[in-house]
């Protein structure tokens, strides 16, 4: 009798899945060699991942092929990135630690750029560019937006993004008393900027409970389709 | 008065029965106990040669050096001890003599120097000029006071004034008191001395007060009869007064200041302008060198009797002790009264009995630089007395030895372990040898009358209680001392009655007396220490108690509403009607789908494997039907490890393989790409324009923020729709993009896949059948929810309702 793929992944998946579902009463050794094998498993894959896709095409291959070419271009570019990662090996060690610093500071200054960079173009600017757009008819005609609903939803914007604002903002001057209160004005707009950020939260309260309700879900169905396919492959 | 008891000390009247004078403090009574040695007295023999091991070296040396120079000794030395006794070979300190004198160089403590009177150096020149008589105890012609310019350094200036015959001009700040308290004794007669005359320069006022008040004291006294010349004006009054008493009977001299005269005369052997002058008395012309050892020493050694002296002391002819015994003279009481208390208590106590004269006329020696400072004044005061010395041109003088042997040869074994006045002190010898009355030891109490003290010194008498019957003998004291050179000898140090307490110690209660209200604030300081010291325990919020049911009641309402929506799959909720603007715009670019046939399009896969159900969900309705219209090719790519894996697996699912199978469809897995945003950026600028569109799944709202804000320069150069098939949880943070117009639309987890798959002509999707229990799902929460705050404000209202009936 052939087991069949599926079956097989099947009664995987469903054991797996209860071992998981064993964590609602608690930590129990079912649900760590769940996580055990998980774990193991996921490493395992990553390890063989960076090796196939990274090291190997981006750097062993490239030295064997520039010192087969016999290029000193190829050489060295190579070698920068060698004695890069080399350096970096050396952290494996406290008393050679400090000769990963050069690699180190290299890839935090390249990355700070990169981050910093993309920031400010691809965040900050078209966000306070959107943000003003909001209120320019041309804009809202192109997408078939009304005046009235241009105002409004302009104003809501406007209004939400400043209370939020206002709610962050902590400087308070110290009273008689020695309490320390903020602005009035800053304390009323700061207390409807609670009201947007509250929205904001449970709108993605609602996402993740949305997210992880799909997810049991596609899990009991995957229960339900191994108990289907044993039904259908066992006769019951 | 017949029952009263005159002190010997002060004179005062005091009952028969009384053991201390009531005045001066002074035993009046010598008991057997309080008795030490008396004048003429030998002491006892003592076997002390078990305490040899323990002498230091430099003392062993010494007494060996003796030893060998015992043989040495000349006939005239042999011919003086008939009459002079000399220092066993055993004796302690024999040896020093000739060790002094020897060229070696060996150190010597400037306490034993003071004692012994050792030098250094002593020159073989002043030997010379001395006839070959060796001064005693290694002394030298240049060692007596006219060489004060060496010696007025080492001492204080009062003492070297009171020794030296010339004028010092430093003056401590007690001679003008002195000076003052000497004024009287101007008048009183006292022998005259030959070198008053030499002192010219020396006034009269730097006599120290407190001596010329004692000597003015005493010259309340009987008058001398003789006083053969005056005393320069810095002589000391008290020793004026020695002077004068030494006209008096021997009985009235003291033992401790009045040294035995020698008999023989050393005189001649002085040179009188190297004697100071004051010293010059007419008796003193004929007064041989005096000896060197300290008077305490000598009165200690038992005068004439001599049955002890150390070899330092006898090695050499050099000392000629006249043997003119005086028996029977009464102790100098008189003058002891006289003498200061501190005087009295720097003296060895040993030293203060009284003297036969003929003990005290041989033992009288001249003044020598090696006696010690403090005694120096003592002797030079002897020096009048010395009238009775023998003839200078006495033959026996010159060869007489310092110290004959002892006549007793039954008793001076004793010494040769032991020094005479220690052994004095030890075990006093019958006082029923000589007829002198017997000696009244001096203690450390006052021997003066108060009326005698200064009222500097009366403030610093120790005042006994009267309840003190007794005071502890000090010649009882046997303490045996253990380190020094004293070291196996046992009372050498008695200890004063002064030292003795006086008084019961007060005792003190170890009760903090403190008040009520240092009491409470010591409360107080304690609980504040308290409080900071014990832990605070941290307010923490209190958990729900049907938490776990709860729990478990969530549990089982959520597992069987999905279960029973899975098996059963009701038809009673609807597919999604409103459609957002992002799915809209979605939508809308489908419906105008500016690609062209198999262009490629990129596909991003940057999310993780447990959101892989909503986002396979969420996409697969979009790419089968852009399959189906454009049958792009795919290019798989992943900044997350596990990206490419789960491409596969968005492939494997049976509606891309019906496509791939028939439909042509063919697609790229680029696998990982590493390095996050900075690979992102390296890979938008290697494919830039090479996409016609980018759809990225992903279920976190940074990588979507990085894909955006990394891409964006370049899709912006070529423009490329973005659309974002995200998970529901990141779709909010997303938002913010679709609305700038950097992302084309957003297809957000179920709902956005469920509003796609009713656009796809029936194709079985995995939303629409998610979609029920999906339903199921949410309105179960939102009716949680509602469940759970209404309960929330009903308990909260109950409570409000509480607290105000409470109150």
């Amino acid at each position: 009798m052939a087991v069949s793929l599926d079956l097989v992944s099947g009664v995987l998946s469903f054991l797996f899945t209860v071992l998981i579902l064993s964590y609602l009463i608690g930590d129990n050794p079912l649900f760590r060699v769940a996580v055990y094998v998980f774990v193991g498993a996921a490493s395992g894959y990553i390890g063989s991942v960076i090796w196939w896709q990274a090291l190997k095409p981006r750097l062993w291959d490239k030295l064997l092929s520039a010192v087969f070419s016999g290029s000193l271009a190829d050489q060295i570019l190579v070698l920068i990135p060698l004695i890069g990662a080399a350096l970096i090996l050396m952290k494996i060690s406290p008393r050679m630690a400090g000769f990963a610093r050069p690699s180190m500071a290299f890839l935090v200054g390249a990355g700070a750029a990169v981050t910093l960079g993309g920031a400010l173009l691809g965040t900050l600017i078209p966000q306070v560019q959107a943000t003003i757009n909001i209120f320019d008819p041309q804009a809202a005609a192109a997408r078939n937006i009304g005046a009235a609903e241009v105002l409004g939803n302009g104003a809501v914007v406007l209004f939400g993004t400043v209370a939020s604002l206002a709610y962050f903002h902590f400087g308070a001057q110290q009273k008689s008393d020695g309490s320390m209160r903020r602005f009035g004005l800053i304390e009323i707009v700061a207390w409807f900027g609670r009201i947007f950020i509250g929205i904001t939260l449970g709108a993605v309260f609602a996402g993740v409970y949305a997210a992880a309700l799909t997810a049991l879900i596609e899990r009991f169905s995957s229960l339900v389709n191994f108990i289907t396919l044993l039904r259908t492959t066992l006769g019951f | 008065m017949a029952d009263m008891i005159q002190c010997p000390v002060c004179g005062a009247d005091n009952p028969q029965n009384s053991d201390f004078c009531r005045n001066c403090r002074s035993p009046l009574a010598t008991g057997d106990g309080m008795d030490s040695i008396q004048p003429g007295q030998v002491p006892t023999k003592k076997q002390t040669a078990e305490l040899e091991p323990i002498l230091p070296q430099w003392l062993r040396d010494a007494r060996d050096a003796a030893r060998q120079t015992e043989p040495q000794s000349s006939e005239s030395l042999q011919q003086a001890e008939k009459t002079r006794p000399i220092a066993s070979q055993q004796d302690l300190l024999a040896g020093l003599q000739s060790q002094a004198d020897s060229n070696e160089e060996e150190e010597v403590p400037d306490w034993l120097a003071n004692i012994t009177g050792a030098q250094p150096k002593p020159s073989r020149e002043e030997k010379t000029e001395t006839g070959g008589v060796r001064w005693v105890e290694m002394g030298g012609k240049g060692d007596f006071p006219q060489e004060k310019s060496e010696e007025g350094a080492e001492m204080p200036s009062w003492l070297a004034d009171l020794q030296s015959s010339q004028p010092q001009p430093e003056k401590d700040e007690l001679t003008d008191w002195f000076r003052s308290e000497a004024q009287p004794q101007k008048t009183k007669p006292i022998p005259p001395l030959a070198h008053e005359e030499s002192i010219p320069g020396v006034p009269a006022d730097d006599t120290p007060d407190w001596l010329r008040q004692m000597a003015e004291d005493a010259g309340e006294k009987p008058e001398e009869p003789a006083a053969p010349a005056s005393l320069p004006a810095d002589t000391p009054d008290w020793l004026r007064g020695l002077e004068s008493q030494q006209e008096k009977p021997q009985g009235e001299e003291s033992a401790f200041f009045f040294e035995p005269i020698p008999g023989s005369s050393e005189a001649p052997t002085i040179p009188p302008a190297e004697m100071p002058d004051w010293l010059k008395s007419p008796a003193e012309a004929q007064k041989p060198a005096q000896d060197t050892t300290p008077k305490w020493l000598r009165a200690e050694s038992g005068g004439t009797q001599e049955p002890e002296v150390p070899a330092w002391l006898a090695s050499e002819d050099t000392i000629h002790f006249v043997t003119e015994g005086q028996p029977g003279e009464p102790a100098p009481d008189a003058f002891i009264a006289d003498l200061p208390d501190w005087l009295k208590a720097a003296a060895p106590q040993s030293s203060i009995f009284d003297q036969p004269a003929e003990q005290q006329e041989e033992s009288k020696p001249a003044s020598s630089p090696e006696t010690p400072d403090w005694l120096k004044p003592f002797q030079e005061a002897d020096a009048p007395r010395q009238e009775a010395a023998p003839e200078p041109g006495d033959a026996s003088f010159e060869s007489a030895p310092a110290f004959t042997p002892d006549f007793k040869t039954g008793e001076s074994d004793l010494f040769a372990e032991m020094p005479d006045w220690l052994s004095n002190v030890v075990e006093p010898p019958p006082t029923d040898t000589f007829s002198a009355p017997a000696p009244t030891p001096i203690t450390n109490e006052d021997a003066l009358a108060p009326s005698d003290l200064p009222a500097w010194v009366q403030a610093m008498r120790p005042v006994e209680p009267a309840g003190i019957s007794s005071q502890p003998s000090f010649t009882g004291d046997q303490t045996l001392e253990s380190r020094g050179a004293l070291a196996g000898l046992q009372g050498v140090l008695p200890a004063a009655p002064g030292f003795t307490p006086t008084s019961k110690p007060k005792s003190y209660s170890i009760k903090l007396q403190t008040s009520d209200e240092q009491v409470a604030h010591a409360e107080i300081l304690e609980q504040i220490l308290a409080a900071e010291t014990s832990p605070v325990p941290l307010e923490s919020l209190p958990s729900l108690g049907a938490s776990r049911g709860l729990r478990w009641f969530l549990t089982v309402a959520i597992t069987v509403a999905l279960f029973a929506a899975l098996l059963l799959q009701p038809q009673f909720f609807s597919t999604p009607r409103l459609v957002p603007n992002e799915v809209l715009s979605v939508q809308s670019w489908f419906a105008s789908l500016p690609i062209p046939q198999n262009a490629p399009v990129l596909v991003a896969f940057d999310y993780e494997p447990s959101r892989a159900a909503e986002l396979e969900a969420a996409a697969t309705p979009m790419l089968d039907m852009l399959v189906l219209f454009r049958h792009p090719a795919f290019t798989f790519v992943s900044t997350n490890e596990t990206g490419s894996l789960l491409a596969e697996r968005l492939i494997a699912q049976p509606l891309f393989a019906e496509h791939l199978n028939n439909n042509g469809f063919t697609y790229s897995n680029l696998g990982y790409l590493p390095g996050g945003q900075m690979g992102i950026r390296a890979f938008a600028r290697e494919t830039a324009g090479q996409f016609v569109a980018i759809i990225l799944i992903t279920d976190n709202a940074e990588a979507a923020r990085a894909w955006v804000e990394q891409t964006q320069g370049t899709l912006n150069a070529a423009p490329v729709p973005f659309i974002v098939v995200s998970s529901a949880q990141a779709a909010p943070m997303i938002e913010p993009y679709y609305d700038s117009g950097q992302v084309t639309g957003i297809i957000p987890g179920l709902y956005g896949g469920a509003i796609f798959e009713q656009y796809n002509a029936g194709r079985p999707g995995t939303a629409r059948s998610y979609w029920p229990a999906f339903s199921l799902g949410m309105l179960l929460a939102v009716l949680l929810v509602l469940g759970g705050g209404l309960l929330n404000l009903i308990v909260g209202l109950r409570e409000r309702a509480a607290a105000k009936g409470g109150k």
